[in-house]
């Protein structure tokens, strides 16, 4: 089994696996049906823990361990339960008509993706050529990606759940890039950021539940009594 | 141990108001709790000023000048707000606005106050440790908590405005402070070869301050920028600050007043402690460049809507933004003096704005509507005390002289002046002049005219004490500055612009 201690081998999984995590992210932006969306969000998030895992294991550094356990219970399991079933209790399974229509979406989307590549460009030095270096520079590019299309989808979508999802995605985006660019946080941080997000999404999910209630639909666009 | 207590105050304030059942009781809580909180900000303070920057858990938390002054003013702030939140909330209760909601079941009243008092000390504790965190990451963590706690109180009426702008606020504050996350990795990242760590010290501000000049430059460019966008949108800088009309008009006015007047301070903390890195590692042109451009941007677009606004309490918001851009500016203009002039300005503001909010409360609760036209003016003759102190916090706050704002403000221009900037200077007082004039004739024309003939009111002693309070601090400032208070922010002025 010398291919496990390869360096290079967990490079090439890596890049795949975050190529798979961009395919799925632009699959979402396609997306109309809300469970199928989240769905695709805990595959999304799932993928990412594994890559923590991975990036872990070759580079000795424990500690991402816990970040990557953290990712598969928090993002890949609780989070989706709770949107799923919150989606159940508000009875919305459709997106409404986005802004942008699916195609021209998923063309911003691939646009986007060149930006995100152009932008990790210039954190990539040649001259450091060690592996460790060169580790994870796809996947920054796979990171600046997920969080320009996070941001995107979250103007795009009109349903407050679907906004959500956005702003999950793009902090799966921020994940990335930390865990690719510097190998995790301190530990600390990261687990007031999981901490941070998992209140953030009940939060928001109150507030869906709410707007809910008081509006009969969740669509965002009908919050507009606040003018000036 | 002074910097746990700060911290442990509001935390244990917080779940033990939730589990009291009576209203009298979860009063007495939060008052205690915030004057202690009070006394430890003052004795934190003395304690730098004597004997340089204090830290506990091997430099997990630390207090040099600069946080000691944040939290000394969001201490003040809290306990401002929660001496005229019993008044406030007392007359909610009384005129029946809490039962207006889904259900009509006489629990309601008590289920909302619990909520507020068990929010608010919470929402503190979060603004406590913005200051109090060394590390960096966890100043993130700290500012995404005062979002989360506060959301609660914009939507605290549960009204379909305050479900709009409540997630309006979550979600322009969700974006930006992910940009801000963004930032604070990479300034990890373009530190963390400098370093050479992996540890917990790799963020902490005290460790990186140091080595700043050895950072990777065109990360730690990229990571100010989107510092500047995410802690900017918290701060309420345009174009960022869609989000703070709303939420500060449909947050009961005590929460309303500890956005403006607390969580402004700590988002700016947030972005100066990333300036002072960015300048030692890029030089200050960049950082400058782009303060002053977003301050000028949030003046400006301040100045319309304060024009032409129709509801006093979105103005105050307009006001605020006017005030982020104001203070924004100064760093921009950087130097010793437009240090000094934004830390004045961060310190007279905090003690000016929550008297403007609670007079805008007092008002509104007395005529039922926050529209100026609804008002029809005269107010004085029925709230002589409220309309009156209105009027000078009107003054104070657009820094007309003798109130401190002027001092701050004329700071302000002294240092753009010496800069060698010409117009910007120019463009500045412009944009004061006309937000002064506007602000000025709108709340002159609420004030004073004849007796519309509404009933005496004013009874309640402890809207009364806070507002004669926070107007006499306001008065006593103007003229004398305790000399202990101007050696914190000297010392924390010596921070920003040498980075120790």
């Amino acid at each position: 089994m010398t291919f496990l201690q390869d360096p290079e081998f967990g490079d090439r999984v890596i890049t795949l696996m975050a190529a798979l995590v961009l395919v799925l992210q632009i699959a979402a932006v396609g997306q109309r049906w809300l469970v199928s969306s989240i769905r695709i969000f805990a595959v999304q998030s799932f993928l990412l823990a594994a890559i923590a895992g991975i990036i872990a294991y070759f580079n000795h550094a424990s500690h991402i361990y816990i970040a990557a356990l953290l990712t598969l219970i928090l993002k890949a399991g609780l989070l989706p339960w709770f949107l799923e079933r919150l989606v159940r209790r508000i009875e919305i399974r459709r997106e409404i008509e986005p802004l942008i229509n699916a195609p021209l979406s998923i063309l911003i989307a691939g646009c986007l993706t060149l930006v995100g590549y152009v932008v990790a460009q210039s954190f990539y030095h040649p001259e450091e050529t060690s592996v460790r270096a060169a580790l994870g520079h796809n996947t920054l590019a796979v990171a600046i990606a997920l969080f320009l299309i996070g941001f995107f989808t979250m103007l795009n979508r009109r349903k407050a759940l679907t906004q959500v999802l956005g702003l999950l995605s793009l902090e799966n985006g921020l994940f990335l890039a930390a865990i690719s660019l510097t190998y995790g946080m301190p530990l600390v941080v990261e687990l007031g950021i999981f901490f941070d997000v998992l209140v953030a999404v009940m939060v928001l999910g109150i507030l869906v539940f709410r707007i809910r209630e008081a509006f009969d639909s969740m669509d965002v666009s009908k919050l507009r009594k606040l003018r000036e | 141990m002074i910097l746990l207590w700060l911290l442990i105050v509001p935390l244990a304030a917080g779940p033990l108001a939730f589990f009291l059942r009576r209203r009298q009781l979860m009063e007495v809580v939060n008052l205690f709790a915030f004057a202690v909180l009070l006394c430890l900000a003052a004795a934190l303070g003395v304690r730098v000023l004597r004997s340089g920057p204090v830290s506990v858990w091997d430099g997990f938390f630390y207090a040099d000048a600069l946080s000691a002054l944040v939290v000394l003013l969001s201490a003040f702030v809290a306990l401002v707000c929660s001496i005229y939140a019993v008044g406030y909330f007392r007359h909610d209760e009384r005129s029946g606005v809490f039962q207006e909601g889904e259900d009509l079941g006489g629990g309601r009243a008590i289920n909302k106050l619990r909520e507020y008092y068990a929010l608010t000390p919470l929402f503190v504790f979060s603004m406590i440790l913005v200051a109090l965190a060394n590390n960096l990451g966890i100043l993130w963590v700290a500012i995404e908590g005062t979002t989360l706690a506060s959301v609660f109180l914009v939507m605290f009426y549960g009204r379909e405005t305050s479900l709009e702008a409540a997630w309006k606020y979550a979600i322009i504050g969700g974006v930006g402070l992910s940009m801000a996350l963004f930032g604070t990795i990479l300034t990890y990242y373009s530190a963390h070869q400098a370093l050479g760590t992996d540890t917990l010290a790799g963020l902490n501000w005290s460790a990186l301050v140091g080595n700043a000049s050895q950072f990777d430059k065109p990360t730690m460019r990229l990571a100010f920028i989107l510092i500047l966008l995410g802690y900017g949108t918290k701060a309420g800088i345009a174009p960022m600050h869609t989000w703070k009309p709303d939420a500060y008009s449909e947050a009961p006015i005590p929460g309303a007043a500890m956005l403006a007047a607390g969580v402004l301070n700590c988002a700016l903390y947030g972005l100066v402690r990333f300036y002072i890195l960015s300048s030692k590692c890029l030089g200050p042109e960049l950082a400058s460049h782009l303060l002053i451009l977003f301050g000028l941007l949030s003046m400006g677009v301040a100045v319309p809507f304060i024009l032409v606004q129709k509801n006093f309490r979105r103005m105050l918001a307009y006001s605020s933004i006017d005030h982020s851009g104001i203070m924004v500016l100064a760093l921009g203009f950087g130097g010793p003096l437009g240090v000094l002039g934004m830390l004045l300005h961060m310190t007279f503001h905090s003690i000016t704005k929550p008297l403007l909010f609670f007079c805008a409360g007092n008002v509104q609760q007395q005529l039922k509507t926050d529209l100026f036209r609804e008002a029809k003016g005269g107010l004085i003759h029925s709230m002589p005390l409220s309309g009156g102190a209105f009027l000078m916090a009107t003054l104070a706050v657009t820094g007309a002289p003798p109130f401190s704002l002027f001092l701050s403000e004329f700071t302000i221009l002294r240092a753009g002046f010496s800069r060698g900037y010409l117009v910007l200077p120019v463009l500045f007082v412009t944009f004061l002049v006309a937000i002064f004039s506007g602000f000025l004739i709108h709340i002159a024309n609420l004030v004073l005219g004849p007796d519309p003939g509404i009933p005496a009111a004013e009874t309640c002693r402890w809207k009364k004490s806070s507002v004669v309070g926070s107007a006499l601090v306001i008065i006593v400032m103007g003229f004398w500055i305790p000399a202990p208070l101007f050696r914190l922010i000297q010392g924390a002025v010596d921070i920003v612009v040498s980075g120790r």
